[in-house]
């Protein structure tokens, strides 16, 4: 028997996915945790570190990975990159300025090995307001269609405060890392 | 919060089961009551001067001491295993044991970093950084390639060996433009040397930009959900509450009065920040930035804020974390502004401006 196999098992036995959600600072990715995870929103501050939050999700279990965007603690991001089933990138729709440098972000995350089996949902966040670019758009400059062909990956609006979307985008990563990892043996 | 995740880990909970599960967690939870009342009132008769006997002070010095002594057990753990004369064969479960311990340290801080200083957060993340390229290095050196044979079997095209995570500091730095022409939200842009006046009617609606302005004064009243600034220099800046966030970056020799649930500055020099703000500001590559108590007032101002959950004073103007200073002393990024520097009050509310509708 394989290690990919045994991994299976275990995974299997446990039906636990780890999931990875990273994206620049301030786009909304502690707010969406705990959005979805029904807790209070009111007081959030910049994430200095990373949060683990272990929630139930339909008759999965969730290890969901929640760390810092800032600029300075980047270079952590790649600590949490192993055994990563499904990698969430939160994109703040309405920070148009700054979407080249979150193209570049992603672009090298993407280039990242230990990620290259990981389901990626893109959440284009904050879609409540006014003026925000929508999906589409951003999947243009994100330029997501010129991905490589063997990574599934989807995008979804959404608003972390209005709860609207999160759903849509977690159900579909959900299935698709079931598929991958439950169905094949 | 520990006891919810197992509760959510239990698989298949059925009603029956819920009932005992209940009763239990109740019980542990009764005990760990009864534990933690218990050391307190020890705690309290060891320090009769309950007034240096500041929670959270406590709470993180026995996080240290429990960081510490797993640090401690992880690395001896690693010694061992990398002695060489000791060719185990349990060495492939023992690093696994010692890969799960780091986890488990890591789940430790995560679970704590909520109180803890920035400075000991910072801290623990780089020892657990260090650790795991401890293990990365035992793991290569002393378990048998076979293992990665199996890896590169099961990733597409991979070129690389077991070689180390490549640390890709911006090699596409010159990110190309972005060749898709997207709409600019709304804002002030380009401007010099004018009074810039905004008001929001109450929709709590939309985002608002800021930048490239040069020796300006911008006024806005009412609230909105988001504010982003970019390249102001010598301007003067007047804002009531933003619902969401601040972004700020790059500016220098500015004046800001600002409240928001959350504010990150960047590349800031020589700029006075009187904040209200729900959160703890941050600051990453600033210097000579210094931080008073918001003073704005407007009619209805006292509505606004209370209507964006702002019209308490959190005194977290000053609990400001500099995400690039990594001791515990105080960051030289940052301090607070002086009293008798400080503005008495702003208020915008009938003052005559140059209007600019947008
Ligand atoms: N209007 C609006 N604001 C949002 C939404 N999601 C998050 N925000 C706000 O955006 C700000 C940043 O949210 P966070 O959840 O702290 O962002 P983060 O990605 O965790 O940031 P870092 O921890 O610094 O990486 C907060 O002020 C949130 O209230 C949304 O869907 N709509
Ligand atoms: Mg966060």
């Amino acid at each position: 028997m394989g290690l990919l196999s045994i991994i299976r098992k275990i995974k299997k036995k446990e039906k636990e996915m780890r999931i990875l959600m990273v994206g620049l600072d301030n786009s909304g990715k502690t707010t969406i945790v705990l959005r979805i995870n029904g807790e209070d929103t009111s007081v959030i501050s910049p994430t200095l570190g990373f949060n683990i939050k272990t929630i139930s999700y339909q008759k999965y279990t969730l290890n969901i990975w929640d760390v810092g965007g800032q600029r300075t603690i980047r270079s952590y991001w790649r600590n949490y990159f192993e055994q990563t089933d499904g990698l969430i990138w939160v994109v703040d729709s309405s920070d148009v300025r700054r979407l080249d440098d979150c193209k570049m972000e992603l672009d090298n995350l993407l280039k990242e090995e230990r990620l290259s089996g990981a389901s990626l949902l893109i959440l284009a966040n904050k879609q409540d307001i006014q003026g925000a670019l929508t999906p589409k758009e951003i999947a243009e400059v994100l330029n997501l269609d010129s991905m490589d062909r063997t990574r599934h990956w989807k995008i979804v609006g959404c608003s972390a405060y209005t709860g609207d979307g999160l759903l849509d985008g977690f159900d579909w990563l959900v299935q698709d890392i079931a598929s991958r990892i439950y169905v094949l043996d | 919060m520990e006891e919810e995740q197992y509760q959510t880990k239990q698989t298949p909970i059925t009603n029956e089961t819920l009932d005992s599960i209940t009763q239990s967690k109740h019980e542990a939870m009764l005990s760990r009551l009864s534990n933690l009342h218990q050391s307190r009132l020890l705690q309290q008769s060891l320090t009769r001067n309950s007034s240096d006997s500041n929670s959270s002070f406590e709470s993180t010095k026995s996080f240290l001491t429990n960081f510490s002594e797993s640090k401690t057990s992880i690395e001896s753990q690693l010694h061992l295993c990398r002695n060489p004369d000791s060719s185990k064969p349990t060495l492939k479960s023992d690093l696994n044991n010692i890969s799960t311990s780091i986890t488990d340290l890591e789940r430790f801080v995560a679970e704590n970093s909520y109180f803890l200083p920035s400075y000991e957060v910072r801290a623990s993340l780089k020892t657990i950084s260090d650790l795991k390229e401890t293990l990365e290095i035992a793991n290569s050196e002393l378990l048998p390639k076979k293992k990665f044979s199996f890896k590169n079997k099961s990733v597409v095209k991979k070129e690389m060996s077991n070689a180390e995570p490549v640390v890709r500091v911006c090699d596409s730095v010159v990110a190309e433009k972005h060749s898709v022409q997207v709409r600019d939200s709304l804002g002030f842009r380009n401007e010099e040397g004018v009074v810039l006046v905004k008001h929001f009617g109450g929709a709590k609606e939309g985002d608002f930009t800021l930048s490239d302005l040069n020796g300006c004064e911008v006024r806005i009243t009412g609230c909105f959900r988001a504010l982003y600034i970019h390249r102001l220099k010598d301007c003067r800046v007047f804002v009531g509450p933003v619902l969401g966030s601040i972004l700020i970056e790059e500016v220098e020799g500015c004046l800001f009065v600002l409240a928001s649930h959350q504010i990150r500055i960047h590349h800031a020099k020589g700029t006075d920040f009187y904040l209200r703000v729900r959160s703890r500001p941050i600051v990453e590559d600033c210097n000579g930035v210094r931080f008073a108590p918001y003073v704005l007032d407007y009619e209805g101002i006292e509505r606004d804020l209370k209507e964006s959950s702002l019209d308490e004073e959190t005194g977290n103007w000053e609990n400001v974390d500099d995400f690039k200073w990594l001791r515990a002393v105080q960051s030289p990024n940052w301090s607070i502004l002086p009293e008798e520097e400080r503005v008495s009050g702003v208020n915008i509310s009938s003052s005559e401006a140059l209007s600019i509708d947008c």
